[in-house]
């Protein structure tokens, strides 16, 4: 039983591709569901998903001027995903239009614009490449810059954590205290393109959305508290990235997608087995007695 | 009024909305440790005074001169731009209020959790401290909102209508608890609509009318509305007052 347990889960991480692939996607479990958490909060669960688009066309362009380099791809996409994102913000504001339609137009002529640069240059394999990442391709190189990244965001969100919480909360209280609510905001911003720049190696530009939001959608039907969104989210990504590769390996199944759909089949059951808001608690309808203490 | 010590004073003020104006000239000073109301009609541009009072709304002309740092102002809205379903507790609200003095860097010590719990347990939410902020009433939110600016240990609060769709037992603490902080010297500014709630709470009175504000007294609106006096629930800022 023992050696079969082995067999399964310790002995595929011998490899040394696997190692990296594992430790690439725990740190990436680790930066990217809390900002999944806090984009859910704030109702813009979808603007992950245009901000992966927006990052593409940097991607290809660096890929287009370096070749297959991370380092160079991972710049391009930060700086197309900020561009994008301080466009469609002020568009948004000189048009008085919604930022979501801004961001929405946006993404689609990113996403064009990415895949005609990478067909410019390159086959349909860097295509592929680029829009669903290869995690066991993963070199030593990639897995620095990825734990870097992560280590950024991780940090850079402790810093503005309480600021954050506040101004989901309650952008006014911000304001009146003279801290610019946008401010923040941008920051915010920035660590979400950080982020995808560096999943997209891992999981490509489209997937690298999945371990940011998944996980995070699924806490909410798990916990009520921030803390507990967040731990939740963490612990439901390193499970869905060890588990998708793990399943990568055996099955020979491509990883990324592995992973990702790993996670959606944690949230399809919390949905429906969840403690908060799901099927089964919908239906369950329990009340606690009068004079029960307040949970802790 | 005038020999009063101030820290906010209105000169010449002017405001615009959208480009259209709706308050001008106004000049005055609001005196420390007082409760002043601010009566109008609808649309006389109460939101709006506070807003320029705030500084979120840039005068067109004249100036706000307010010598309370920014961190000790606290504006309660009347329309909350809290969203309710952010999973906080009421502890965590109130210990928001905490955050501006003591820099967003450093967390909580025990002191401040003392202090919490003391302001919790001064507007009778003890029990609450751990209930998210979605399944609190309007009276027990309003509460939990007061606790942050005591937290906040605001010099210059701004309320707009704190009464609106709150409980009698809520209105009679609140009330007790912005008396005790204008003691302390807290100049309180707030939005009221209820005759019988700016008798029992404010000593000075902004009247807000056809884009002009007059300074008055709380005994001489009562006196110009006679049948206030029967506590009836009148509405301020009606043909024959202020004018």
């Amino acid at each position: 039983m023992i050696e079969l347990l082995h067999e399964w889960l310790v002995a595929p991480f011998d490899y040394g591709f696997m190692r990296r692939a594992l430790v690439a996607g725990l740190a990436l479990s680790l930066a990217a569901p809390p900002m999944g958490v806090f984009l859910m909060l704030r109702g813009m669960s979808l603007i992950g998903d245009a901000m992966a688009h927006a990052i593409l066309p940097g991607v290809a362009l660096g890929f287009l001027l370096a070749g297959f380099s991370l380092p160079v791809m991972s710049l391009g996409g930060v700086l197309s995903g900020l561009l994008i994102a301080v466009l469609a913000g002020s568009v948004s504001q000189m048009t008085g239009h919604r930022e979501d339609s801004a961001m929405a137009s946006f993404f689609l002529i990113s996403l064009a614009a990415g895949v005609m640069l990478v067909s410019l240059g390159g086959s349909s394999v860097d295509l592929t490449h680029v829009l669903f990442g290869s995690i066991l391709a993963v070199n030593t190189t990639a897995l620095l810059l990825i734990a870097a990244i992560s280590s950024v965001i991780v940090i850079t969100l402790a810093l503005i954590f309480r600021a954050l919480v506040v101004e989901c909360l309650d952008p006014l209280f911000l304001r009146g205290q003279g801290m610019q609510g946008g401010l923040v905001h941008g920051i915010f911003l920035g660590l979400v393109v950080l982020n995808l720049t560096a999943g997209f190696q891992t999981l490509g530009t489209l997937m690298a959305v999945g371990l940011m939001m998944l996980p995070a959608t699924t806490a909410r039907f798990w916990s009520k508290r921030l803390e507990g969104l967040i731990g939740i989210a963490v612990g439901l990504a390193m499970i869905a990235s060890t588990g998708g590769l793990l399943l990568s390996y055996h099955l020979s199944i491509p990883s990324g997608p592995a992973i990702i759909l790993l996670a959606g089949v944690g949230y399809v059951l919390s949905a429906l087995f969840g403690r908060h808001h799901s099927l089964i608690a919908k239906l369950r309808r329990h009340a606690a007695p009068l004079g029960t203490p307040e949970p802790h | 009024m005038a020999a009063q010590p101030s820290r906010l004073e209105l000169h010449d003020l002017q405001l615009a909305q959208a480009g259209r104006t709706v308050l001008e000239h106004v000049s005055g000073r609001f005196r420390d440790g007082a409760i002043t109301a601010l009566v109008g009609a609808n649309g006389a541009g109460k939101s709006t005074l506070i807003q320029g009072i705030m500084g979120m709304l840039r005068p067109m002309k004249g100036k706000v001169l307010c010598a309370v740092p920014r961190e000790r102002r606290a504006w309660l809205p009347q329309q909350l731009a809290l969203d309710l379903t952010f999973p906080m507790s009421v502890e965590e609200l109130v210990m928001t209020g905490s955050w501006p003095s003591h820099g967003a860097l450093t967390g909580y010590c025990a002191r401040h959790y003392r202090r919490g719990r003391d302001v919790m347990a001064r507007l009778g939410i003890s029990h609450l401290a751990h209930r998210p902020l979605g399944e609190l009433s309007g009276g027990q939110r309003q509460r939990a909102l007061i606790g942050r600016t005591l937290m906040q240990e605001a010099e210059l609060l701004l309320l707009d209508e704190p009464f609106a769709n709150v409980d009698a037992e809520t209105v009679e603490v609140l009330m007790t608890v912005l008396r005790e902080m204008a003691a302390d010297g807290v100049t309180i500014i707030v939005v009221l609509h209820d005759m019988e709630q700016l008798a029992r709470l404010a000593e000075e009175v902004v009247v807000l009318h056809h884009g002009h504000a007059r300074w008055t007294t709380a005994q001489e609106v009562l006196r110009s509305q006679p049948s206030a006096a029967d506590s009836a629930r009148l509405v301020l800022g009606m043909p024959g007052v202020g004018a």
